[in-house]
Formats: structure tokens, C-alpha cells, sequence
């Protein structure tokens, strides 16, 4: 039984770990309704300038979220302005996805070219020691990560729901044209939006980074998972992305254990087809209006 | 228009007289770019310290040696720039590769032009076990690195520990690439020759971000040691994750990889103590057991201002030396000259500066050649077997 629950915890700390990558990718793809495939790589990113401002200044790599975020947010805010929108009246919208899938390996072989292919350790300042609750051992990074994914989730949700500029984030994923109309600056929003989802692994970069060496590919180890989280959750829904990724967490975690590591993959990527045969739309999406793909 | 092929023959008669005069020409196929460059490198500095001190000895049959660099970024690039340096740069032989995928698709390559290709790195078994006529193979393979594990374990960790080896509960680990999973399948089948009891083996992918569930698998079934074939990045999730769990096995094997690295030391800090390591020769070793690797290491210092990053450069200037004195013993460097030379070769254990002989064998994999089973003490990765080559002792059990 104890090692039932230790390893029911283990799964909801790796979902919580999935949950802060995911958000971020299912709300650009929920608004822009481009799938970003650097995320991952923004992630890196993320992680290189977590560590290099913690090593370099010696502060807890927590800290470094005050800059990594901004400085993530305007990586994402540039890709859009200078990357997606020029693609954006291009014919066929799959050129998006390539000019994403470009970006991420221009950022891979940037990051080996200046760190080289070898792992660099962010200080871990005490989060990886471990909390006892009962028999089950926790990091206490791992549960800083959890209530971290469960703070941006909400906040973001009340951001959405409460301000005007959500709204106007929201009218335009709706109905581009009519958001257009309403006088609503929809190139402005989705350079926003894109930035906002990019910050939102910033922070996760920052809250990882202690947790994992970080080296060029580290990205590509977490989005394709993330990807799952996403469309297992309904693409474009923020809590759909973090209920998503726990239940990715859990099954990873009890396939490793009772079915064995070689399977755990294909157990986890055979839920996923089966979510996408059985339900398109995911377990918490609605069908996405894609008004802006046809003219 | 009689102008123009005067020309072109003076032109050719002009290369001709050139080639007549030129040093002799070997190619050195690498990954000098890319995700394997760090050790494509590191590995292609071997070579040229091997050719350098040939050279300032009057090189080989009285010509000195040039390499012409040929970069496998990846497995098409190296069939290109094999070609490249077959047909064009005109060499003599190949040497390379450090990466197994690469080696085994440009020697295809040169052993359909008949051009000798000596693999100096490369540990995959499929490399000299498709029986190419013109391909040969100095290092040691996954086959040599999963005897030599078990060797260590029988000869000496149960030893250690005061138990019969067949009383250990082994578990067996690897990441599910054809590296990984061939070194454990060596494990797995000579471990069972030796009658011990392997309680498991289990792959991962390398891009796995936990193994909190592997770690509780391996301690619910009472595993005490560990065999590890990683990378990097899965060798420090092993070791934390491990040590957050409460899993203390009295022994944890790294095969190679991210196990020698001094990055993952110091990435999992003091839970690097005592873990054992099997892989190439490193530099803290019994240096009777290696003559000339104190002369080599002078010899990288001079040339490239630091030390040595890895025994993989150490690993590729005893393959060339070896290969390249060996051709210069024979008749010459037309392809079969070159064949026989190679067969030739029979330099014996402890006589060079990695430890081991070079004789080729069956399927022209030198049959002499061997790991070193090293252990982590105080930070530094020292040599602990063989006996002849430690210099230091095993630290086991209490």
C-alpha cells in the first residue's frame, strides 16, 4: 500500500511538472491557434537563463522567474510578430507549424554552439530535499512546481474570465473578423497571447531547472509529453491542459511500476490515440472555432 | 579549343606530378559538428597526436602522413564525405568514427570502393559483425563492456561484500537505444553463464524525465546491484531519484557514458561516491600497465593547452598508432597491402598506452581489446580493475 501511494504522489508531482509546460502551449494554441513546437526549447531556454543568472549572481533559481519570465515573454512576443504573423495570410497555415518546427532547432543547435552538449547543474538551494507526508516522500520542489501549475492555472483562468484584456484575448480566439470589428487589435492580442503562453514556461524554466541538469535537448524530453496533456485535455483548454497532464502524470507513473519501464510510453501514447478516436475534442475541450483558417 | 584541352592537360599532368610528390593521405571521419561533436573532436585528437609523432619519427615508409578531415554530422553526411574522401581527396584508408550509426553506414561506403577503414571508437556490435572484407576495429565493444561487468562483479564486488555471487540480486537498466540494449543483453546472457541471478532488465527511453517508478520497482524486488548502461542526463535522474526513494543497493555499475563524466559527478554531488564505472581507459591508471600514456598526455597538454576532456582521445591514438605502424610495416598502400599489413599487427597486452593489445580476430574486431572497471573516490574517477591496471583499491562493503 505504501508503495501504491508513494507512487500515486511520484505521478501527481510529474503531472504537476507536465501541467507547467503544457499551459503555456495549449493557450497559444487555443488563441493563435498556432502549435508551437519550440515550446520545448523555449522551456531550454528558459532553463539556461534560470541557471546562468542563479550560478552568476547566486541567488535561489526561484528568483530568476523575475527575469526569465519577461525575458521569455518577449521571446514568445517576438517569434509572433517576426515569425507567425508574416505566415499568417500565407495560403496554407501549415506553414506555421514548419516555420515552429525551424525555430526549435535553430534554438537546439544555438544552445549547443554556445554550451556544448554537456549538462549544466542549476544550484538545487535546498529544493531537493524531501518532505514526509506519512510514508510518501516528496521533493519539496516537486510541490513547489504543483502549486505553482495550480497558481497560474487559476490565475490565468481569472485573467480570461475578469479583465478586458482577457476578454478581448477571448473575443478574438472566438471570431477573429468580429473581434476585428469591435475594434479589437487582433494582431496586438495574439503577439500577447504568444508571449503570455511563453512566459508561463518561463516560469516553469525557472521552478525545472533545479530539478533537472539542462542541456540543449532537454526541451524535446518534456513537450512531447506536453503535447499529449494538451489534446488528452481538449486542445486550447488552460484546466483541460493541467487535469490533462495529472492524469498523464498518474498513468506514467502506475504503467512504470505494475506494466514495466520499456511500456510505459506506449501505454501513455495508446491512451492518447484512444482519446483521439473516442473523443476528438478532448475530456474537458469544446469544438474550436477556427474562423480565421477559412476566409 | 586546342587551347583549352593544352590546358586541361598541363593542368592534369601538373596534379599528377603533384600526387607523385604528396605525402600520403588518410582520412579522418568524424562528427566534427552537431550533437556528437564535443567527443567527435576529442576523439579526432587522438588521431592527430598518433600522426604527428609518426610524422617527427619520418613518417611511414618514408612519406609523411596528412589527414583530411571528413565531417559525419550525421549518417547520410558520413556516406557523403566518405565518398568525398575516397574519390576526390584520393586516401589511402579511413579512420574514424566515434559513433556506431556512422561508422557502420560510411563503411559501407568504403568497403564497396575497397578502401580500408579502421574504426577506432565505435562500440556497437553491428560494426564488425557484418563481416566487411576491408573494415577493422581497434576499441573495445558492447560485448567487451557487458563481460567485463559481470567479470568485476564475480571477481570482485561479491568478494567484497562476503556473499556468493549467485546470493546477489541484480538488476539490470538501460536506455532503449541500440547502445543501451545490446550492452544489457551481453549482461543479461554472460551473467546467466556465470549462474547469477539477474532479477530484472529494463529499458527506458533516453528522453525519460523520471524513473521514480523503475527506482520502487527495483527496491520492491530487493535489488542490491544496480547495472546502469546511460547517458548523461538518465544517469543523474537514476542516482538522485535513487537517493530520494531510500534505495541504497550495495553497488551501482555505470557502463560508460554518462558515468565517466565529471559533469555528473558533479551534478548528483557526494551520491557519486562509490559508484563503480565501466568504460575506455581513463588517465587514472596504473601507468606500467599503460607505457606511453604519460608521453601522450604531454604530448595533448603541448598541442592543445588543456587536458585531455575524455579517454576517447586516449582510445583513438592507440588505434592509430597501432594501424598506422602496422601499415608502415607492411608493402605498401595499395588496399590489399594495407589488408595485410593490418592482419599482421600483434602487439600484446600492456604494451600500450590504453592497456590493451591490438591483434585482430574473427570478424577483424581486435580480440585483445578491453575496458577498465574504474570507481568513483573523493571525485575522482580512479581505476580499480583489473588488478594489474588499478591504482587504487576496490571500496566495498563496509
Amino acid at each position: 500500500m505504501d508503495t501504491f501511494l508513494q507512487i500515486v504522489a511520484n505521478g501527481l508531482m510529474l503531472g504537476g511538472l507536465f501541467a507547467i509546460v503544457a499551459v503555456g502551449l495549449t493557450l497559444i494554441f487555443g488563441i493563435v491557434k498556432v502549435i508551437n513546437f519550440a515550446h520545448g526549447e523555449f522551456l531550454m531556454v528558459g532553463m539556461y537563463l534560470s541557471f546562468l543568472l542563479s550560478t552568476g549572481l547566486d541567488v535561489h533559481p526561484y528568483l530568476t522567474a523575475a527575469a526569465v519570465a519577461p525575458a521569455l515573454f518577449v521571446l514568445g512576443a517576438l517569434t509572433q510578430r517576426l515569425l507567425i504573423q508574416p505566415l499568417m495570410s500565407a495560403r496554407d497555415e501549415h506553414v506555421q507549424i514548419f516555420a515552429t518546427v525551424g525555430l526549435s532547432t535553430a534554438l537546439m543547435n544555438l544552445a549547443l554552439l554556445i554550451f556544448g552538449a554537456d549538462i549544466a547543474n542549476t544550484p538545487a538551494h535546498g529544493v531537493r530535499s524531501q518532505v514526509m507526508l506519512g510514508e510518501v516522500r516528496i521533493l519539496t520542489g516537486q510541490l513547489w512546481v504543483l502549486a505553482a501549475a495550480v497558481a497560474l492555472v487559476i490565475g490565468l483562468q481569472l485573467f480570461m474570465k475578469k479583465t478586458r484584456t482577457g476578454r478581448a484575448i477571448r473575443a478574438t480566439a472566438q471570431n477573429r473578423a468580429a473581434a476585428r470589428l469591435m475594434g479589437i487589435n487582433d494582431k496586438f492580442i495574439y503577439i500577447l497571447t504568444f508571449g503570455i503562453g511563453a512566459a508561463c514556461v518561463g516560469l516553469g524554466s525557472s521552478l525545472i531547472a533545479p530539478l533537472y541538469p539542462t542541456s540543449p535537448t532537454i526541451g524535446t524530453y518534456f513537450v512531447l509529453i506536453a503535447f499529449v496533456c494538451v489534446v488528452l485535455g481538449g486542445l486550447g483548454s488552460i484546466p483541460g491542459a493541467f487535469f490533462g497532464a495529472l492524469v498523464i502524470g498518474l498513468v506514467d507513473a502506475l504503467s512504470g511500476f505494475y506494466i514495466g519501464s520499456d511500456l510505459r510510453e506506449a501505454v501513455v501514447f495508446t491512451i492518447f490515440l484512444l482519446i483521439l478516436i473516442l473523443k476528438p475534442s478532448g475530456l474537458f475541450g469544446t469544438r474550436m472555432n477556427l474562423s480565421h483558417v477559412s476566409p | 579549343m586546342k587551347l583549352k584541352s593544352l590546358l586541361t592537360a598541363t593542368a592534369a599532368a601538373a596534379l599528377l606530378a603533384g600526387a607523385a610528390h604528396a605525402d600520403v593521405k588518410f582520412g579522418a571521419l568524424y562528427p566534427f559538428s552537431g550533437g556528437l561533436a564535443l567527443l567527435g573532436e576529442e576523439s579526432f585528437r587522438g588521431v592527430e597526436i598518433a600522426v604527428d609523432e609518426i610524422n617527427a619519427a619520418g613518417g611511414i615508409k618514408g612519406e609523411q602522413i596528412e589527414l583530411v578531415r571528413g565531417d559525419a554530422v550525421d549518417n547520410n553526411q558520413a556516406i557523403g564525405e566518405a565518398r568525398r574522401l575516397i574519390s576526390r581527396e584520393g586516401v589511402k584508408a579511413i579512420l574514424g568514427t566515434y559513433s556506431s550509426s556512422r561508422s557502420i553506414a560510411a563503411s559501407q561506403v568504403a568497403e564497396l570502393s575497397g578502401i580500408p577503414y579502421f574504426e577506432l571508437g565505435a562500440v556497437a556490435d553491428e560494426v564488425t559483425g557484418r563481416d566487411l572484407q576491408y573494415l577493422f576495429r581497434t576499441n573495445p565493444t558492447a560485448e567487451t563492456m557487458g563481460i567485463m561487468t559481470i567479470d568485476m562483479i564475480v571477481d570482485e564486488i561479491a568478494p567484497g561484500l562476503g556473499v556468493a555471487p549467485e546470493d546477489l540480486v541484480i538488476g539490470v537498466i538501460h536506455e532503449d537505444s541500440a547502445y543501451g540494449t545490446s550492452v544489457a543483453g551481453h549482461q543479461e546472457r554472460y551473467g546467466a553463464e556465470k549462474g547469477l541471478n539477474i532479477a530484472t532488465v529494463q529499458g527506458y527511453p533516453t528522453s525519460t524525465v523520471d524513473m521514480s517508478s523503475l527506482v520502487l520497482d527495483l527496491k520492491d524486488r530487493g535489488v542490491n546491484i544496480v547495472l546502469q548502461t546511460s547517458y548523461q542526463n538518465d544517469s543523474v535522474l537514476f542516482l538522485n531519484q535513487s537517493a530520494e526513494a531510500g534505495f541504497e543497493p550495495d553497488a551501482i555499475i555505470g557502463g560508460g557514458g554518462g558515468y565517466s563524466l565529471t559533469a555528473t559527478a558533479e551534478a548528483v554531488g557526494d551520491k557519486m561516491d562509490g559508484v563503480l564505472d565501466v568504460d575506455f581507459t581513463q588517465y587514472a591508471v596504473n601507468t606500467e600497465f599503460t607505457p606511453g600514456l604519460e608521453d601522450f598526455l604531454a604530448a595533448y597538454q603541448a598541442k592543445y593547452g588543456e587536458d585531455p576532456r575524455s579517454g576517447h582521445s586516449l582510445n583513438n591514438y592507440v588505434g592509430a598508432m597501432a594501424v598506422l605502424e602496422g601499415i608502415g610495416a607492411g608493402e605498401g598502400f595499395e588496399p590489399d597491402q594495407i589488408v595485410a599489413a593490418a592482419k599482421a599487427i600483434d602487439i600484446p597486452s600492456g604494451a600500450t598506452a590504453a592497456g590493451y593489445g591490438v591483434h585482430f580476430g574473427e570478424h577483424n574486431q581486435n580480440d585483445r581489446a578491453m575496458m577498465m572497471g574504474m570507481q568513483w573516490q573523493d571525485g575522482k574517477l580512479v581505476t580499480v580493475y583489473p588488478r594489474d591496471a588499478a591504482v587504487a583499491e576496490f571500496q566495498i562493503g563496509d
